[in-house]
């Protein structure tokens, strides 16, 4: 794809997914490797049935990564697409056996003619490393009616929460709320909204909020994304949520 | 003493409060919300309410009852405490504006079903009462395609809630945000706040599709609030303190 047409924090993800995708995929192989499981602690959506029975369905995973969620939805019947900004991702997909179209190209701009999914997903995919502003009108632009979005990320408390001196959760507001919206991380940028600023965009862009799914791990539960002092906080705050929206 | 009998007693006590503030506030030609007295006008979540009938679930001293009965709405007044009731029925004589006050508890209502267009609170049963009782039995006054509108304090204020009423709020989360529901307070009252995730589902499972969220940020100017003190000013500016919330019932 051409990147000259990316936005600067999009080029600068790809360019961070691209050197880190061979590194991210070996650290979390295995704590991703089931595929039909959520976030941070790896939910199985058997448990909280977000998507529902997609056999049949076009379905687009956005920012799909080495597309463990896609090859387990392509054996449930699903049409599937796959698409990131990462060609190395892209490269762990083809090499995982992914037989269905991976695209190469941004969510801020799909490369899609409207209505053409019935599910557009993500999981800590394309609407954490988006601008929200750009990637949510084009989601339900290429989703048809009645279609759904659904989209694991980080929760807004979350943000707030993290304390970028010692590197940790904390159950303390660490930084204002009102204008959240980007955020650096040196070498990428993730992206969140305040909770009535994503109500606002989704409402705005045709989109009727079903559910909002808040992620709490289970007593014992690891992960290969976070520490114990995570684990701790995620018990008591929800660290990540999907947002589950369908089209009007 | 249940928390419904704790709440009504802790509103009598504070009658002498109302009744100097009753008059301000029944006089009022526009009309703002919270602490921070954001306008009407600018949020834009009551709308134009003339010719509905309109529910007001904990209403106080029903000074937005009369807000809206003098644009054009016609709307009953229900709240459990007598005294509150006693204040607005002087100030309606004062203000020759009539209007039913019904003394219930909003969890439970006499009124029939689907026969208002727009139910509002504003810190009444959206906190006193319990929304998994008070969201549906709005649900059940309201005609299909009726609005729910109501203000609480924001749940993010909330987990920073401490136990003490006088202390100030701080950065520091109090509350686990998960299991969040009652909050029993140190005189026996109790007040009620879900997580985002089950205030969705609570009102979804009533009959509602959300339609809007307002997080309400004091202005650079903001003072603290003289008599709501336990969020300053500038806790509010960096964070939301309060919470408009609109929900529409399917159709």
């Amino acid at each position: 794809m051409d990147s000259s047409s990316l936005t600067e924090h999009a080029a600068r993800n790809q360019a961070h997914w691209d050197r880190d995708a061979a590194d991210y995929q070996r650290r979390n192989a295995e704590h991703i490797a089931c595929g039909e499981a959520w976030g941070v602690w790896q939910i199985p959506e058997s448990e909280l049935n977000v998507l529902g029975d997609v056999a049949g369905l076009d379905v687009l995973e956005a920012g799909c990564g080495a597309a463990q969620w896609g090859i387990a939805l392509a054996r449930r019947g699903a049409r599937m697409t796959g698409l990131d900004l990462s060609e190395q991702q892209l490269a762990h997909a083809r090499a995982a056996g992914a037989d269905f179209p991976l695209v190469h190209a941004t969510a801020e701009a799909l490369p899609f003619a409207d209505e053409s999914f019935d599910v557009v997903f993500a999981d800590h995919g394309a609407y954490t490393f988006t601008d929200p502003y750009l990637s949510i009108p084009e989601a339900a632009r290429v989703l048809r009616p009645g279609g759904l979005l659904a989209f694991s990320h980080n929760s807004p408390i979350d943000s707030l929460c993290w304390d970028e001196p010692s590197q940790t959760m904390l159950p303390q507001l660490r930084r204002p709320y009102f204008d959240l919206h980007r955020e650096e991380w040196g070498d990428h940028i993730t992206f969140n909204l305040p909770y009535s600023k994503w109500i606002q965009l989704f409402g705005a862009n045709g989109l009727a909020v079903e559910a909002l799914i808040e992620l709490r791990p289970a007593a014992e539960a690891t992960s290969t994304y976070r520490d114990d002092t995570d684990h701790a906080w995620a018990r008591r705050f929800p660290m990540d949520e999907i947002w589950k929206l369908r089209k009007r | 003493m249940s928390y419904l009998e704790a709440n009504r007693e802790n509103w009598a006590k504070l009658r002498e409060f109302q009744e100097r503030t009753a008059r301000r506030n029944w006089a009022k030609t526009e009309f703002d919300w919270g602490l921070w007295k954001v306008p009407e006008a600018e949020i834009g979540a009551v709308g134009d309410v003339s010719d509905l009938d309109v529910v007001e679930l904990g209403s106080g001293i029903a000074y937005w009852s009369a807000w809206l009965a003098r644009r054009g709405a016609r709307p009953v007044a229900v709240d459990l405490t007598p005294s509150q009731l006693e204040i607005a029925a002087l100030m309606q004589q004062e203000f020759g504006l009539e209007f039913p006050l019904v003394e219930a508890n909003a969890e439970q209502t006499p009124l029939p079903d689907a026969s208002f267009d727009l139910a509002f609170s504003e810190y009444g049963a959206s906190i006193w009462c319990d929304p998994y009782k008070w969201i549906p039995e709005a649900a059940r006054l309201l005609r299909p395609g009726g609005r729910l509108v109501y203000m609480k304090n924001a749940t993010i204020a909330m987990l920073c809630a401490p136990e003490d009423e006088d202390a100030q709020l701080t950065a520091d989360l109090l509350h686990d945000y998960f299991g969040m529901h009652r909050f029993d307070w140190p005189d026996g009252t109790a007040e009620f706040h879900l997580g985002f995730g089950d205030h969705i589902r609570c009102l979804r499972d009533a009959g509602f599709e959300l339609e809007n969220v307002w997080e309400l940020q004091a202005p650079a100017d903001a003072q603290t609030h003289p008599v709501y003190n336990y969020v300053t000013a500038e806790w509010a500016r960096q964070w939301p303190s309060e919470e408009i919330w609109a929900a529409r019932k399917v159709a």
